[in-house]
């Protein structure tokens, strides 16, 4: 796709839908009128990169499509966390991640049901309450980060590949560093050790208080034995992540230790996902379930295992075909580069 | 309170704030003049840009669609050297606002004048 097309593409992503194919015909117009102008000037065609100089002279189309916007909207605790900007895709993912969780959460539930279980209203909304609190302020955090980062670097885009890309995306950096040129991001590794500490004393919390993996389903459901065993690598690979991106922190131009340490850790990960499947029986019934319930609870964690198991067997696939990537274009970044590529010795 | 600013960057800021206000109700004055001739979005861009009234198009075109949808201007898509544009021109309210509007700018022109 031409790097016009990929413009106007991005700028469309944020364009009100009624007048979208309006204002990008317009736009087209006057961008292709403007490369006309300086290919007349230049008498010949302009090659891919003067056409990308003059979009990028256009400013960043997030930006761009936000000026045709009516819509104003905000969100703000005192200062504003999401400006206009971002607001309308905040909503869009905001709904997408609500809306999977809660067919999963009703799923869950009709599967209780059709086990003979007794489902109260208050159980099912409490459930949506502890997912409504986690969803809203997990995707707030991740685009009050975005909003900053865009506030502070407006002109940090770029039209590699075959679409428009904000300069924050992980992937990016990841290519960036196998280009063995870039750096890593701040705002990555930031990111890294963030969530990686909120994962720590989530893991540590979740053995005391299942409550915060089951809602309410944890009167009857507890982890099996296995995950006790797998706590430690788990926590060991979850420190070694937030040290790999402590050290990107201050040494950010280490873009080939990023990548090599995450594809070691991503393959230590298969491993422990391994051990996982093996297992089988991820969650057990609960202690001090008894009586006539128990034939319906087996019946119910036998979905719940069932599930958790293809959906842990679908995330080690794509693990690993990342892992294989990765180490594909270490490989041949190696071979493209002059002696001890990225990572740069005298920072 | 006292508020102290800090010098440089600052400054600039505040510069750039009160340049753009001063800007924003001159630039709709000088499209609405603009287009007492026909034209489409490029070459009233450059149009104004020749004059000394550089406007992106990210001002540029919202402000159109603004102007329009207050019946000042009128638009029609039209082939032109092969290629469809949108032109605008002035509508007849268009051009009573316009004549009051620069009636009220050269009014206040010359107090400014006064002034400073």
């Amino acid at each position: 796709m031409e790097p016009l097309n990929r413009y106007l593409n991005a700028v469309g992503k944020g364009l009100p839908e009624a007048q979208r194919e309006d204002i990008i015909r317009e736009l087209s117009e006057d961008i292709r009128s403007e490369m006309e102008d300086k290919e007349a000037e230049l008498r010949r065609p302009l090659t891919e990169a003067e056409q990308q100089a003059i979009l990028k002279r256009r400013g960043n189309p997030v930006l761009l499509a936000a000026r045709f916007r009516q819509d104003h909207r905000s969100v703000a605790f005192g200062p504003q966390l999401i400006g206009p900007v971002l607001f309308p895709f905040y909503i869009k993912v905001l709904s997408f991640n609500l809306g999977l969780t809660f067919i999963i959460i009703a799923t869950i539930f009709i599967a209780l049901l059709m086990g003979g279980q007794n489902v109260t209203f208050h159980a099912v909304l409490s459930s949506i309450l502890l997912q409504l609190f986690i969803q809203l302020s997990a995707v707030t955090l991740v685009f009050s980060m975005i909003q900053r980062h865009l506030n502070r670097y407006p002109d940090s885009w770029n039209l590699r590949g075959t679409g428009v890309h904000l300069d924050l995306k992980i992937d990016s950096s990841i290519q960036s560093a196998l280009r063995g040129s870039g750096q890593v991001p701040r705002f990555e590794s930031v990111s890294i050790i963030i969530a990686s500490a909120i994962a720590l004393v989530w893991l540590a919390q979740v053995q005391r208080h299942p409550f915060l993996i089951f809602g309410p389903a944890a009167y009857f459901l507890k982890l099996a034995p296995v995950w006790a065993r797998i706590y430690g690598p788990i926590v060991l690979l979850t420190l070694l992540g937030m040290v790999q991106a402590a050290i990107n922190l201050f040494r950010p131009r280490w873009t080939r230790f990023r990548t090599l340490t995450q594809a070691v850790l991503q393959a230590a990960g298969l491993v422990v996902l391994y051990f996982l499947l093996k297992a089988g029986n991820l969650v057990i019934l609960a202690d001090g379930v008894a009586g006539s319930h128990v034939a319906g609870y087996s019946r119910a964690i036998n979905l719940v295992n069932q599930g958790i198991f293809y959906g842990l067997l679908v995330a080690g696939l794509i693990s690993l075909v990342q892992v294989v990537l990765k180490i594909a274009h270490l490989i041949r970044g190696q071979r493209n580069m002059p002696p001890l590529p990225g990572v740069d010795v005298k920072c | 309170m006292t508020h102290y600013m800090t010098p440089g960057t600052d400054t600039h800021d505040l510069f750039e704030n009160l340049r753009m206000e001063l800007r924003r109700g001159s630039l709709i004055l000088a499209v609405l003049a603009a287009l007492r001739k026909e034209q489409y979005g490029y070459t009233l861009r450059k149009t104004l840009a020749d004059q000394g009234v550089a406007i992106d198009e990210g001002t540029l075109y919202p402000l159109l669609r603004r102007l329009e949808s207050q019946g000042l201007l009128v638009s029609e898509w039209r082939e032109e050297e092969k290629r469809n544009k949108r032109f605008y021109h002035l509508s007849a309210e268009g051009k009573v606002i316009l004549k009051r509007l620069l009636a009220e700018w050269q009014s206040i022109n010359s107090s400014l004048d006064g002034i400073v």
